[in-house]
């Protein structure tokens, strides 16, 4: 059985795109046949951070319109097995996206044994964004440790629960909170919320939480997947994320002050 | 001050009306997003039956308003206006009378729809009222009590999200999981939260002022009952997230703790 996944956020910036990436790289890398959609329909990120931007031919929206088949617009990615990228055209706007377009490819992937499909919405409410999500099975709310962040996070978690298809049926997407660019040290300081604070404000399961690190930046900058990055901090916190959603129960890292101090003496004396 | 707004047909141009709707919404747009709006057709008269009110609820939707009902209509149109989608508001005897003459004369017109004089603005074509006085008591002069075999309750058992609205018409409302901050729940009986109550929260929402509000933490951004509104950071309570109930007294909004 192939599942949707979207990964959404409703504020731009917040990482929707750096995480769509490490998580798809992350499924992939363990055996999972998956598919990254970018949804970002006129603007084009996914495929530079996944390092496959002179690669595209044919996109989306191309494949929506029938001038391309899936195949030919697929992208596979040459440093994992198993992880195709499907990039947006740059040259069209949200309004190329069609309900029953969408859904076409998405049962096609489903066809082709994908065992998941990641959906990289883009910020807002408006139409790429409805679409990301309107097939999802599961979702990866992305949020950062701020309190328009988070409130923008409630309000797709709203239109999820209300617009979606699953909800349509009758059903309710699955939820996970994923909060990126947290800052251990900023939290104790008191200038940005605590995940127990997000986590009780949207009250969903926390999946990840990621550390504030400059090898994201890095990373995306070289079209590497920062879960590719086995010695940062944000790649191993990606690595749990894929772990905690394959369904392992393990710790967070990465999120007291005290731990991160603990390994700095651990490194000078150890 | 109440929520809920009148309408006066005196003509029945309806572009007109809504030309003039918009100026005062413009005036006060955070006052009137998604406020109901009753219609009165008494001023009209005999122009009534000619009056076109599938566009009138085109225009107040259009213009962010939420139209509730009709009142004062002849009976011969109750049938048109329901297929126009308006609930035709029914009169019905006050339970008490405590020497309101209005009410009265509103029984008695009951059934030719003549002219009522009672009430009538007399400046303004278009009166959206909003004081207490006005409103809130011909609604309950009007508003027919729901028959015992028909009294239904609203239950969410989702969260209610920011920017979410929902409504619970002559009814009550349970909340099973948190209401957030942004998010609007309204019910015309009481409203029981049991997550956390963090959005704005209105009980009686036609003019029910024994309506109440129950919750485990209240947190909410505004509270209100019958139209008295209260912000809570404005508010003096120290319970905040504490269970609490809050109930009307007089003009004033009380907040209690909710303990066995």
């Amino acid at each position: 059985m192939s599942k949707v996944i979207v990964v959404t956020s409703g504020k731009g910036g917040v990482g929707k795109t750096t995480s769509s990436a490490a998580f798809s790289a992350g499924l992939a890398a363990r055996g999972h046949k998956t598919a990254v959609i970018d949804f970002d329909v006129g603007l084009r990120n996914l495929d530079l951070i996944m390092g496959v931007e002179r690669r595209v031919i044919y996109d989306f929206v191309n494949v929506i319109n029938g001038e391309a088949t899936l195949k030919q617009a697929l992208i596979k990615d040459k440093r994992v097995d198993n992880l195709y990228i499907l990039p947006a055209s740059q040259t069209r706007d949200k309004d190329a996206l069609t309900k029953e377009g969408v859904e076409s490819i998405i049962n096609e992937l489903k066809a082709d044994g994908f065992d998941y499909i990641v959906c990289d919405s883009p910020a807002g409410i408006e139409k790429g964004a409805f679409m990301a999500l309107y097939f999802a099975d599961e979702a990866i709310v992305v949020t950062n440790p701020e309190v328009s962040s988070v409130r923008d996070s409630d309000r797709i978690l709203g239109i999820l629960q209300s617009r979606s298809k699953v909800a349509e049926d009758g059903g309710s997407v699955k939820e996970h909170l994923l909060i990126t660019r947290y800052s251990p040290d900023r939290v104790e300081g008191g200038d940005m919320l605590g995940m127990d604070d997000i986590v009780e404000i949207l009250s969903i399961p926390l999946i990840g939480v990621i550390p504030e690190s400059g090898s994201v930046l890095q990373a995306s900058n070289s079209g590497n997947p920062v879960i590719m990055d086995k010695e940062s901090t944000a790649g191993q916190a990606y690595e749990d994320v894929v772990s905690r959603f394959l369904g392992e129960d393990i710790p967070l890292r990465f999120v007291d002050v005290e731990q991160k101090k603990k390994g700095f003496f651990q490194k000078i004396f150890g | 001050m109440s929520m809920l707004n009148v309408l006066h047909l005196e003509h029945s141009d309806v572009s007109a009306i809504a030309a003039e709707l918009q100026k005062k919404r413009d005036e006060m747009p955070q006052f009137f997003m998604q406020s109901p709006v009753v219609v009165d057709c008494n001023p009209l008269g005999e122009d009534v039956n000619s009056f076109d009110f599938l566009a009138l609820k085109e225009s107040l939707l259009s213009l962010g308003f939420i139209p509730v009902g009709v009142r004062n209509n002849p009976p011969a149109l109750n049938k048109s206006l329901a297929e126009a989608g308006w609930a035709v508001m029914r009169e019905s005897r006050k339970p008490f009378n405590d020497g309101q003459t209005e009410a009265a004369a509103t029984e008695t017109n009951d059934n030719d729809s003549t002219v009522d004089t009672a009430n009538l603005p007399t400046n303004s074509t278009i009166e959206t009222s909003n004081s207490v006085e006005n409103s809130d008591q011909h609604l309950e002069a009007q508003v027919a009590p729901p028959a015992s075999n028909n009294v239904k309750s609203l239950t969410v058992d989702k969260p209610v999200r920011s920017g979410q609205q929902i409504y619970a018409a002559e009814s009550d409302m349970t909340v099973l999981a948190q209401t957030s901050a942004g998010s609007e729940i309204m019910a015309d009986g009481s409203i029981h939260v049991y997550g956390a109550l963090r959005g704005r929260v209105l009980a009686g929402a036609m003019g029910n002022e024994s309506a109440r509000i129950f919750c485990q933490s209240l947190q909410a951004e505004l509270i209100a009952i019958a139209g008295r509104y209260q912000l809570l950071d404005e508010s003096d309570t120290n319970l905040i997230g504490k269970p609490a109930m809050i109930k009307l007294l007089g003009e004033k909004l009380i907040i209690e703790p909710l303990s066995a």
